[in-house]
């Protein structure tokens, strides 16, 4: 005979309450199975995804435009130095990126997936298990490979016309934590509320790749990773080395920010000197433009010939030209400014 | 607290240091000669270049107000102007020369597109002023010849030099013997050593490979054309050295690929006509500052094809879906 065990604790019409550590769904979003070209752009604005490489491009209308192409890249070509995001996204969250591509391929009606990673030998067995399904083509680690317009011109054999948008070349390329964020939204319910980056102090050899909420102050993940910061002798960059700005403590985190880095401000110090005309900018620049002869040009005024409005509209302000100029000049400050002497 | 601008990362040589780079790998070839040929010349570079960057320090105190300045780009032209002339050339014309090539045409034309290289426009003035002491040769005796390089003895006299000597060794035998020679410009007399410090410099990013290597390929190819020997031209009269140090100077040739490689061609066929039209064996001066004169209009044919190119690329049609 069963005796009736009495649980002084458990008082069963008043049951404990359901605790889960981690929070339900917010909603259900489509499977895979439901997704259709025309309905697949609305999911993505609903999400609220941006292009999450750093452009902040709305996805949505990247993938209405591109509905048709023929091949998706998986862009996981690491743009900036010293950031490893993609990579570890690659290799951590394939279940994410992979749904995220294969949504992405359906909506879009593409045959074939391209999964772009840098040419690092340690890292390509892993990336052959994990997407088994994908061509993975490397490219080499040498900034700016991972630019769309490099990627394509690898991919395709030549340049793609300034102006010429990936889609009208039958190529869509997306960035692996965009795919990621399409994924964690189907297969977890998530919107984009999160952003994987690259948390890295050179300094004290401090190198982490770490997901934040988006909206958390730079003062916070800092103190959550008890980073020391001294304004006057550091400062904190967000979104790369090449291409980003410096944030000030209460700056939030955003969607396009790929990377805080904190940097010794002393080295960073550079006065700029007379040009010696060595054409370093020339030979570095990877469109083959002329830096130097587009700033003097920015300079006096004269940006109406074909020629220079050519080649402004090609340069996409990648930094390399700064970066190699041995008197140290801003030409890509210069550059900026002059994109908006394009009609 | 100044605003530091994107990009943070900084690669490449510096302008300061460069000119120290090309200044010490100068120096090389300068103690060899002095060791070789037992000779002060080692002294007498240093000397030079120390008063080139004198005479930076007094431009910049007199012109410019300020005691901050990097005197090593001077004192380069300096050397290179005393390497390139003999070892016996006096003191003063040697003076003028430096105090013209770094005084009127080296500093004041900073920032200009377009330069000249200093050192030639220096050698340029001994040339023309002093031709006596630029083509000393060695002591004077009854049966001297008088030549800065070994070119003008071949040309004349038809002497055959061997060529492995011309390239590593002294030159002795019957030359030094009959006519007491040394060969003239100490720069000039090692042509595998700057070679390969061409080599490095290029390595190191000192200077750009693309007019170089376009002057010395265009330059035997001309040479060849006229008739004359490609390796004797290649390796005397100062080809290599002015491959390794004075065509391949950034300031006074164009920026653009296209244009160095324009600008290398242009200096090697002109210094091979010159060489073979008229009597002047060291034609590279006058070759180079042609070259110099040139830049610009080739960076800005460069630029502009390079934007004609571009727009064609738009104009061809692509994928449509």
């Amino acid at each position: 005979m069963l005796r009736r065990i009495k649980i002084d604790w458990a008082d069963l019409p008043n049951f404990h309450p359901l605790e889960t550590p981690f929070p339900a769904p917010e909603r259900i979003y489509p499977g895979l199975e439901e997704i259709t070209p025309e309905s697949f752009p609305d999911f993505l604005n609903e999400i609220g995804l941006v292009g999450m490489g750093g452009s902040g491009f709305p996805a949505s209308e990247k993938l209405r435009a591109g509905i048709g192409a023929h091949t998706l890249v998986i862009n996981g070509v690491e743009c900036e130095p010293g950031i490893t995001i993609d990579q570890t996204v690659l290799l951590h969250h394939a279940l994410w990126v992979q749904a995220g591509a294969n949504a992405s391929a359906k909506a879009i009606g593409a045959k074939r997936v391209i999964l772009a990673v840098k040419d690092h030998p340690a890292q390509m067995v892993p990336l052959q298990k994990l997407y088994p399904d994908y061509d993975i083509v490397p490219f080499p680690d040498r900034y700016p490979t991972g630019a769309e317009k490099l990627i394509l011109k690898k991919l395709t054999g030549n340049m793609p016309a300034p102006g010429i948008r990936p889609y009208q070349l039958g190529y869509i390329v997306q960035n692996v934590v965009s795919l990621r964020a399409i994924g964690r939204a189907m297969i977890d319910g998530f919107p984009v509320v999160e952003r994987p980056l690259t948390l890295a102090a050179p300094a004290s050899r401090f190198y982490k790749n770490t997901i934040v909420p988006i909206g958390l102050s730079v003062r916070e993940i800092l103190a959550a990773f008890d980073l020391l910061y001294d304004p006057a002798r550091q400062l904190i960059v967000g979104g790369g080395l090449m291409m980003g700005c410096e944030m000030a403590l209460d700056d939030l985190i955003e969607k396009t920010t790929t990377s805080l880095l904190l940097l010794d401000r002393a080295p960073l110090k550079k006065k700029e000197r007379n040009c010696i005309r060595c054409g370093a900018c020339n030979t570095a620049c990877p469109l083959d433009l002329h830096p130097y002869s587009l700033v003097e040009r920015i300079q006096k005024g004269k940006t109406h010939s074909t020629a220079f409005q050519a080649q402004m509209t090609e340069c996409f302000l990648c930094g390399v030209c700064s970066a190699v100029c041995p008197s140290d000049i801003p030409l890509v400050q210069t550059l900026t400014e002059g994109k908006k002497c394009l009609p | 607290m100044s605003s530091v601008k994107a990009p943070f990362l900084h690669s490449g040589t510096r302008t300061s240091s460069m000119a120290t780079w090309a200044l010490s790998a100068l120096l090389i070839p300068g103690a060899i000669y002095s060791m070789l040929y037992p000779s002060p010349f080692i002294f007498q570079l240093i000397g030079y270049a120390l008063l080139g960057g004198l005479a930076e320090g007094l431009y910049h105190l007199i012109v410019r107000r300020k005691l901050k300045f990097n005197p090593m780009g001077s004192a380069l032209t300096a050397a290179l102007i005393a390497a390139s002339v003999p070892p016996s050339m006096p003191f003063l014309p040697m003076l003028y020369a430096i105090l013209i090539a770094i005084w009127i045409v080296k500093l004041p034309m900073v920032g200009l597109s377009l330069r000249f290289n200093a050192a030639m426009v220096g050698r340029l003035f001994l040339m023309q002023v002093y031709p006596g002491s630029i083509v000393a040769w060695g002591t004077p005796t009854p049966d001297v010849i008088s030549t800065a390089t070994p070119q003008e003895l071949y040309r004349s006299e038809g002497f055959a030099l061997e060529l492995p000597q011309l390239l590593f060794d002294r030159i002795e035998g019957v030359w030094e013997e009959l006519f007491l020679l040394v060969p003239g410009s100490p720069g000039e007399t090692f042509p595998v050593l700057l070679l390969l410090l061409g080599g490095l410099l290029c390595y190191r990013g000192i200077i750009a490979w693309r007019a170089p290597v376009a002057f010395l390929l265009s330059f035997a190819i001309a040479s060849a054309a006229f008739g004359d020997s490609v390796l004797f031209n290649l390796f005397s009269s100062a080809t290599i050295f002015s491959a390794a140090f004075i065509v391949s100077d950034p300031v006074s040739t164009p920026m653009s690929k296209g244009g160095k490689i324009g600008v290398g061609i242009l200096i090697g066929v002109s210094n091979a006509v010159i060489r073979h039209t008229t009597y002047y064996t060291e034609a590279i001066v006058y070759a180079v500052l042609l070259g110099n004169l040139f830049s610009p209009l080739l960076d800005r044919t460069a630029f502009m094809l390079r934007g004609r190119r571009l727009n064609q690329r738009l104009s061809q049609p692509h994928w449509a879906g």
